[in-house]
């Protein structure tokens, strides 16, 4: 019981601490030259990491695949369909899992050391705004860079596809490119850029709360970073289980046909 | 509790950890909102005020706080200058003058371009104090601000906390545990405990104290 009880209440306070944020944003002014110096520092010290995930995943999609479509001979539509699955669903899933385990975990230990060392209160005290001084930037960075790394992973991901699919299945380059227009429609990318949006909406809420709400000195800002990490997984995979289930609804309501 | 403080006062507040000090000194200035009572600063109660109402009462009561709680990622000098932006529109020259003036109060003029990261912690903790000083507060709330500094620094820091007192006319209320240092150098002393004041008055009257928690405060001084 105490269990439900301290989960709804973790649930309310991220919700109500996402209302101030988007508060700050609408009405306060955002420090642009913090918001710029966020998505850089998020992007560049993450992409690396996210374009190989993305290369690897492009390439396991492609396995995965091929050994399926091999059965039925149509390995010419290996291409399109290993795209299109890490456009949709993939893609943004492990470049969420991704963010969450380098960006959110890093948000929140500083956020947290910032809050055990008293730096927030000095930022309220000198007659700032810390949500607007420190945790809209970092927000918006998150939120924004997703996308940069989403599409950086993503672009990897059809070379990982490629070379897999030319050494593993023996279709060659413009083969496997051949069927991804067709197959890899905007309604994929759209879902796709959805999902990103969503899962780092998610992700940026979650480690700024957990950071901005701990106490408890140097085992405190360990116990945020391990519940920032749990958090956003959960959260994340419920939220994709969310928009793929939205997104279907939409698309039958608009369409009157599944995708 | 009930604690009137007079205007250019330098007042100690003693007591074991967990006795709420800090939570006072928060209280005060708005950084925790009090479960019931009043707290009145001039002639405002400000135990309601929300944080925008709060903004003028902390341009006139300046914290130092127990850690340095400098930004990282800012120099000493933007350090010192983040409150004078926030709370007064000023010209950068005017700024740099009292970041300046700021630094000599504490004795480090000279450091404006290094970062938290590269000066010691008693340096961090009198940057702190310059930052807080810029602003010109009249009130100058400390928390445990001798905390994890070496003998010397510690007399330094107490030194430089009567000095200011005197020389800007601050009111002065100080959270800590050194009685040495609140007997030589307050107007009044304050002891809590449980978040109640089992003893209060000057360190004369302290002295005569027959209250056990006085008299564990007292004896480690004698000991001393």
């Amino acid at each position: 019981m105490t269990f439900v009880v301290s989960l709804f209440d973790e649930i309310g306070g991220a919700l109500l601490f996402l209302q101030k944020i988007l508060r700050t944003f609408f009405y306060k002014k955002v420090k642009t030259h913090d918001v710029f110096e966020q998505i850089w520092k998020v992007t560049y010290d993450s992409f690396f990491t996210t374009a190989m995930a993305g290369f690897f995943v492009g390439a396991i999609m492609t396995v995965q695949f091929a050994l399926q479509m091999k059965e039925f001979g149509a390995l010419g539509y290996l291409g399109g369909l290993a795209t299109s699955g890490t456009f949709r669903e993939v893609g943004p899933l492990l470049i969420a899992f991704m963010l969450s385990g380098k960006v959110g975990a890093y948000t929140s230990a500083e956020l947290g050391t910032m809050k055990v060392t008293e730096q927030i209160d000095a930022v309220r005290c000198l007659g700032a705004d810390p949500i607007q001084e420190i945790i809209l930037p970092r927000f918006i960075g998150i939120i924004v860079s997703s996308f940069f790394l989403l599409g950086g992973g993503l672009i990897m991901s059809v070379f990982g596809g490629m070379l897999m699919g030319q050494a593993f299945a023996g279709v060659n380059f413009e083969e496997y490119l051949r069927h991804v227009p067709m197959i890899v429609s905007p309604v994929s990318i759209l879902s796709g850029l959805i999902k990103c949006g969503a899962f780092a909406l998610v992700l940026a809420t979650v480690c700024t709360y957990k950071g901005y709400t701990t106490t408890g000195g140097a085992k405190g800002v360990g116990r945020s970073v391990v519940a920032t990490a749990v958090s956003t997984m959960v959260c994340i995979v419920i939220m994709d289980w969310f928009t793929s289930h939205i997104g279907e609804v939409i698309l039958i309501m608009v369409r009157g046909y599944r995708s | 509790m009930s604690l009137k403080i007079r205007e250019g006062e330098i007042i100690f507040i003693l007591g074991t950890s967990g006795t709420g000090k800090s939570v006072l000194l928060k209280n005060l200035v708005g950084l925790l909102t009090p479960d019931e009572g009043e707290i009145w600063i001039d002639d405002e109660e400000v135990s309601k005020f929300s944080e925008e109402q709060y903004l003028p009462i902390r341009k006139k009561c300046g914290m130092v706080f127990q850690h340095p709680a400098l930004f990282d990622s800012l120099t000493v000098f933007e350090n010192v200058a983040f409150g004078l932006r926030r709370h007064y529109q000023l010209e950068e020259k005017v700024i740099r003058e009292k970041v300046e003036k700021a630094l000599r109060l504490v004795h480090l003029a000279g450091i404006e371009n290094k970062r938290p990261g590269q000066i010691s912690y008693g340096m961090q903790k009198r940057v702190s104090l310059a930052r807080t000083v810029a602003l010109e507060p009249r009130i100058l709330l400390f928390d445990e601000p001798t905390t994890g500094l070496d003998p010397v620094t510690t007399t330094a820091v107490n030194q430089l906390i009567l000095d200011l007192s005197r020389e800007l006319k601050t009111t002065s209320l100080v959270v800590s545990h050194d009685m040495n240092c609140a007997l030589s150098i307050a107007d009044r002393i304050v002891v809590l405990d449980k978040g109640q004041i089992v003893a209060q008055g000057t360190p004369d009257e302290l002295k005569r104290s027959e209250h056990p928690l006085v008299k564990d405060f007292l004896s480690e001084v004698l000991s001393a």
